[in-house]
């Protein structure tokens, strides 16, 4: 397989493992999603 | 909605119309997508496995799929059958005997026939077992978490809005994500609809003592397979689709128990326990093993079968994960690990010890050629069968739970994709589910007139690719979330 390939589909892998890892310990803002999802079903359903 | 619907026609149209095109299509992709990232498929598998484990054991096990007065829906032994039934279906009769029987052809070249045979067992019980079943079980446990204690609506999707908040690229992903997950199920469940159609049309050939050739026999089966699961998506049949899927799974240890007492018993129960043993030996380590220092050979029979599983199993992840999901409200998190990664697990190790031990006997005997998997793998479990009393009922039995199976899958699919299309809503109107229904149909029409199972397996894997990705995803916001609750703590 052509190496510059395998190179950069491996790369995208590594890049995808350090983004779940900082998704993992990012801080959300406390509550506000719960908030932003009733908001946008009550928006939904209106 | 109507972007899953155009991906899906597509396929669909492409399969039908240039069938070899697309099967070279989905080769080439598989191929360059399982050299290069291989080793991220089995570590994605293996770290579920851990995960799961992790989860079953800790304190978050207490942690209840509902409000803590909610009690289960279903008995325990119901539970674990639909389970079961749902996440396996066809395939067990399928490669019942046919799997463990190709990977004996394979290593018998390379090593003693006695060692060769057992290490094919321990391997068919590896693809079927914990990995396969905390793939299911960490998504179906992510829906369920945030469905039932979350109130989220049940799409692969909830769970992103939910614990990174409705933000421009939360609603992207989730778009994404329910869009792929859309394409994993269809095209997952068609391969299946296809690989139902060759063993029902092979088993239809054994019973009536004739050669199938051309595709005149397996459009016929597909036809009445088609009128007979349009019927049930227009009426809502509740639990009957359940007792049509109990049914199958009925037949399917009907035949387990009758292959045990008709075959040679001490034999096959010497080789599940000696298969038990090496299974658990072996577990761990196997879910790690990428084959880096073998030949090329070996190299492209891991991608065809380990990798091809474990894509597989991704690719009906969304699809029994919800169907999961929806049966196990009011279980802890503990008890729904435990049953859906111990229960399937020990019925496969019975199944492919009773059916590979017999095919393993049955050819040391010179009563069934094991070359028969290169010949026409479809025959393999019919070939089997005849070499046991009783051959024409248990034909029969086999074509019967197999259909039954496709059925149940399509229509449970059907119901499925429908929801996910509807933006969750749990009883979707009828002209959708119906819509699926006749996609689902197409696609298995594409796939049968590959007459490949090899070609149906790429063809999957190539669809269930993305949804590796997903999986983490989803599991980093189980866990995430996890971290808000006091472990043991129920609502």
């Amino acid at each position: 397989m052509n190496a510059l390939l395998d190179t950069l589909l491996n790369v995208m892998v590594f890049a995808f493992i350090g983004l779940l890892i900082w998704l993992y310990f990012k801080k959300e803002p406390a509550d506000s999603t719960r908030d932003d999802l009733l908001r946008i079903r009550t928006e939904e359903k209106g | 909605m109507l972007c899953a619907l155009a991906l899906t026609v597509l396929v669909a149209g492409w399969g039908i119309f240039d069938t070899a095109g697309l099967a070279a299509f989905a080769a080439r992709q598989v191929k360059i997508v399982l050299v290069s990232r291989g080793w991220f498929v089995m570590l994605t598998a293996s770290v579920m496995l851990l995960v799961a484990i992790w989860l079953a054991v800790s304190p978050y096990g207490r942690i209840k799929l509902g409000l803590d007065d909610e009690k289960p829906e279903f008995s325990t032994a119901s539970w674990l059958t639909m389970m079961f039934a749902a996440g396996m279906g066809v395939g067990l009769l399928f490669y019942a005997a046919a799997e463990p029987v190709t990977h004996y052809l394979f290593l018998s070249r390379e090593m003693e026939p006695r060692r060769a045979a057992f290490l094919a067992l321990t391997l068919t019980d590896f693809h079927w077992g914990l990995h396969a079943w905390a793939i299911y079980g960490i998504t179906g446990l992510v829906i369920a978490y945030f469905g039932f204690r979350r109130e989220t609506p049940q799409l692969i999707s909830a769970p992103v809005q939910q614990v990174f908040g409705v933000r421009p690229w939360t609603r992207g992903v989730g778009w994404v994500v329910d869009l792929l997950s859309i394409y994993a199920i269809a095209i997952g469940l068609a391969g299946s609809v296809a690989m139902g159609v060759f063993q029902v049309q092979d088993g239809i050939a054994a019973l009536f003592g004739f050669s199938p050739s051309g595709l005149a026999l397996p459009l016929g089966v597909f036809a009445v397979l088609v009128l007979a699961y349009l019927f049930p998506l227009t009426v809502d049949l509740g639990r009957g689709m359940a007792v049509l899927s109990n049914t199958a799974l009925v037949i399917a240890i009907a035949l387990l128990v009758f292959s045990l007492m008709a075959g040679p018993t001490h034999f096959l129960m010497n080789t599940i326990v000696a298969s038990i043993g090496d299974y658990a030996a072996k577990v761990i380590p196997n879910g790690f093993q990428t084959y880096a220092f073998f030949d090329e050979p070996v190299a492209e029979w891991f991608q065809s079968w380990t990798l091809n599983y474990m894509v597989w199993w991704l690719a009906w992840a969304p699809f029994v994960g919800v169907f999961i999901a929806r049966i196990s409200r009011g279980r802890t998190i503990r008890e729904f690990l435990v049953g859906v990664l111990l229960a399937p697990t020990a019925f496969s190790i019975l199944w492919f010890g009773v059916f590979g031990g017999l095919a393993f006997y049955k050819g040391a005997a010179a009563q069934l050629d094991p070359a028969v998997v290169s010949n026409n793998i479809n025959q393999t479990t019919f070939l089997l069968l005849e070499t046991l009393p009783f051959s024409r009922l248990t034909t029969a039995a086999t074509i019967v739970a197999a259909f039954l199976f496709i059925v149940t899958s399509v229509v449970s699919a059907a119901y499925v994709l429908a929801m996910f299309s509807t933006g969750g809503d749990q009883t979707p109107p009828v002209r959708v589910k119906l819509t699926w229904g006749v996609i689902l149909g197409l696609l298995g029409l594409a796939m049968i007139l590959s007459d490949s199972v090899s070609a149906v397996r790429e063809i999957i894997a190539m669809s269930a690719g993305p949804f590796v990705f997903i999986v983490l995803v989803l599991m980093v916001c189980l866990l995430k979330a996890l971290k808000e609750e006091k472990p043991g703590r129920t609502r």
